[in-house]
């Protein structure tokens, strides 16, 4: 479509960041304003306020009493797999290198009517800690703005704590709050840092597959 | 329509920079939503603002003054933190610039921070910058190789590893699992040089995966209870199984 | 707190509040109806979560939610105030300095024509700067129809907000 009513051809390619041949005289400054307007636009929209998550979480709650099944258990613990013993020994360090390494062929050009694939954007990262003797223990970090109520661990056998969350794909950084009050690092993290308070965080990089543990 | 006609041609750019003042205002409204006293807000948001101007993300400025305040740190203890940041972002900002990205996302810079914070040199943070096939996938590759670093792989074997996965265009979310394959190999008993060696080798051999673009599912054990998703279709894969201490 | 297992919730509401908080506001034009699309959304989604078959993809699962709340309020507020009456920032303000809020307003008004898809295409590309493949991911759509809806928004945005000369 060309014109005073539409962009042509080149004009979509050049916005898109393809190669293009030659706009229309004029066309590139009207491209790139439109371009431009919309980018400032965005950037002056505000983040929505906090209080809209107590607001929900307010709402949830009376959806779901304390005991409660149904969809609850969800998000702590997706659909369980079942362990094939075939691929116990398979489970060596080698094995899951290959499995890794095997590099990708470029698919074919899928057709237009396919989908493209979805990404993972959410992990179920699971915590522990040994702690028999603590009353309660917490996670508390960079995804649920360090507050030490926000997601509390349940007590197991051998007093090891555990809770399973669902978090973003990528870096995070944590500690567990024993008692309300003692912030104690995870030993089975990726990385200890300097919180830059005189204390230590955990950190964990995940991706789609999720943690390992030992 | 004639007003909005007018618009598109003869208005100044509005603006270009960022809003600075409602972003201040907004790191503000954040922290004191999140309990901070309103002169803390105040003063963080300030320095927020401040840093913005050397390309500093406030967001993780907020994050750090948030983290304090849980963790019931002195108000004055927390802006030294504030500033001791910032001013750490503000060299990984230089070092991300050096390596080619003009306004880096503040995921990057943070990220770069962080890796430098662990001994990352600068150079090595503007080949990974370099090496990056899009701005946003140079935050998950400094996070690796400073999650790398930290097991014990030598700095530059994990530089190589995400630079050689970059190049040969793994998706951001197949570098992110790449810690968890180090910690894998070496929970199995390999060395930290052979974790890093295996890790190079195998992608530098091209070696045919077999399934030609199909992603390898599964396979590295995890444990937790469970948690995880059964594929009905595709590829016999590996399962994750529940391994403690095995 | 009444049980752990429902306070595991607030992580995905505080994530996803912030990563579609732009989207929601540009789709619906309006913070406070954007506000109120968010939240049924979110409210919507826990009540329906057993049918996400993909736990691992939720911020997409939850993305149609919201799309589809923010639709509804968009046509909630029009069946209110009919598109013809809005005030396009009038041929009368075209001399008047050019303020933040009327460029906006302009903006806001523009997109308002577009047809549904048009205008989340166009917000998803331009106004929050994704990807096609990031937006493909998102909306379950291919990457060449999705191309079409955004280059149909560009060329009625152009119409609507003037040619260059």
């Amino acid at each position: 479509m060309t014109g005073a009513d539409g962009f042509s051809r080149e004009a979509q390619r050049y916005l898109d960041g393809e190669p293009a041949g030659e706009l229309e005289p004029g066309e590139r400054a009207v491209a790139e304003r439109l371009v431009a307007e919309a980018r400032a636009y965005g950037v002056r929209l505000r983040p929505m306020p906090a209080a809209l998550d107590d607001a929900v979480m307010e709402a949830v709650r009376r959806r779901a009493p304390a005991g409660a099944r149904g969809p609850v258990p969800w998000l702590l613990a997706p659909r369980t797999v079942r362990v094939r013993p075939i691929w116990f020994p398979v489970l060596a360090a080698a094995a899951a290198l290959v499995l890794w390494l095997a590099p990708r062929r470029p698919a074919p050009v899928p057709s237009v009517a396919v989908a493209a694939a979805g990404v993972p954007d959410t992990v179920f990262v699971h915590f522990e800690l040994a702690a028999p003797r603590a009353r309660s223990v917490s996670v508390a970090g960079s995804f649920n703005g360090w507050r030490t109520d926000a997601l509390a661990m349940t007590r197991g056998p051998g007093g090891v704590w555990s809770v399973t969350a669902p978090l973003a794909v990528g870096e995070h950084h944590y500690d567990f709050v024993v008692d309300g009050t003692h912030w104690v690092p995870d030993p089975t993290a990726h990385r200890q840092v300097d919180d830059g308070f005189g204390g230590r965080n955990s950190v964990i990089v995940v991706g789609p597959k999720g943690l390992v543990r030992s | 329509m004639n007003g909005i006609r007018v618009l598109l041609v003869a208005a100044p750019l509005l603006a270009a920079a960022a809003p600075a003042a409602a972003q201040q205002a907004d790191v503000r409204a954040r922290l004191e939503a999140r309990g901070l006293p309103a002169q803390l807000s105040e003063r963080v948001a300030a320095l927020a603002a401040s840093a913005a101007e050397h390309g500093v993300p406030a967001g993780p400025l907020a994050d750090k003054a948030i983290e304090g305040w849980a963790k019931h740190v002195p108000d004055a203890r927390i802006l030294t933190a504030v500033r001791a940041f910032a001013d750490r972002m503000a060299v990984a900002a230089d070092a991300v610039r050096a390596g080619g990205l003009g306004s880096p996302p503040g995921s990057v810079v943070a990220a770069a921070a962080e890796a430098m914070g662990g001994g990352l040199g600068a150079d090595q943070v503007r080949a990974i910058v370099r090496a990056s096939p899009s701005p946003v996938a140079a935050g998950p590759g400094l996070s690796v190789v400073a999650a790398l670093t930290a097991q014990g792989l030598a700095s530059s074997q994990a530089v190589a590893i995400v630079v050689g996965a970059m190049h040969s265009r793994r998706s951001v979310a197949d570098l992110l699992d790449l810690p968890s394959v180090a910690r894998a190999l070496r929970d199995q008993g390999l060395s930290n040089t052979q974790v890093g060696q295996h890790i190079l080798d195998g992608d530098g051999n091209g070696r045919d995966g077999g399934r030609g673009g199909e992603h390898p599912m599964g396979g590295i054990p995890r444990g937790d209870d469970g948690g995880g998703h059964d594929r009905a279709s595709g590829p016999p894969q590996l399962t994750r199984s529940l391994v403690r201490g095995s | 707190m009444l049980s752990g297992d429902v306070e595991a919730y607030r992580l995905l509401v505080e994530r996803y509040r912030s990563e579609f908080a732009r989207y929601a506001q540009a789709a619906v034009g309006d913070a406070d109806a954007a506000q109120d699309a968010m939240q049924e959304a979110f409210i919507r989604a826990f009540d329906a979560l057993e049918t996400c078959r993909e736990p691992d993809r939720f911020g997409a699962w939850f993305f149609r939610i919201l799309t589809n709340q923010c639709r509804n309020v968009v046509a909630r507020r029009r069946a209110r105030v009919p598109l013809d009456d809005v005030d396009v920032a009038g041929a009368d303000r075209a001399d008047a300095s050019l303020e933040r809020g009327e460029l906006a307003e302009a903006l806001d008004a523009a997109l308002a024509r577009l047809t549904p898809e048009q205008r989340e295409a166009f917000v998803m590309k331009h106004v929050e700067g994704r990807s096609y493949e990031e937006m493909a991911s998102l909306l379950g759509v291919g990457v060449d129809a999705l191309k079409m809806r955004v280059h149909r928004a560009r060329d009625a945005m152009r119409a609507m907000m003037g040619a260059m000369r």
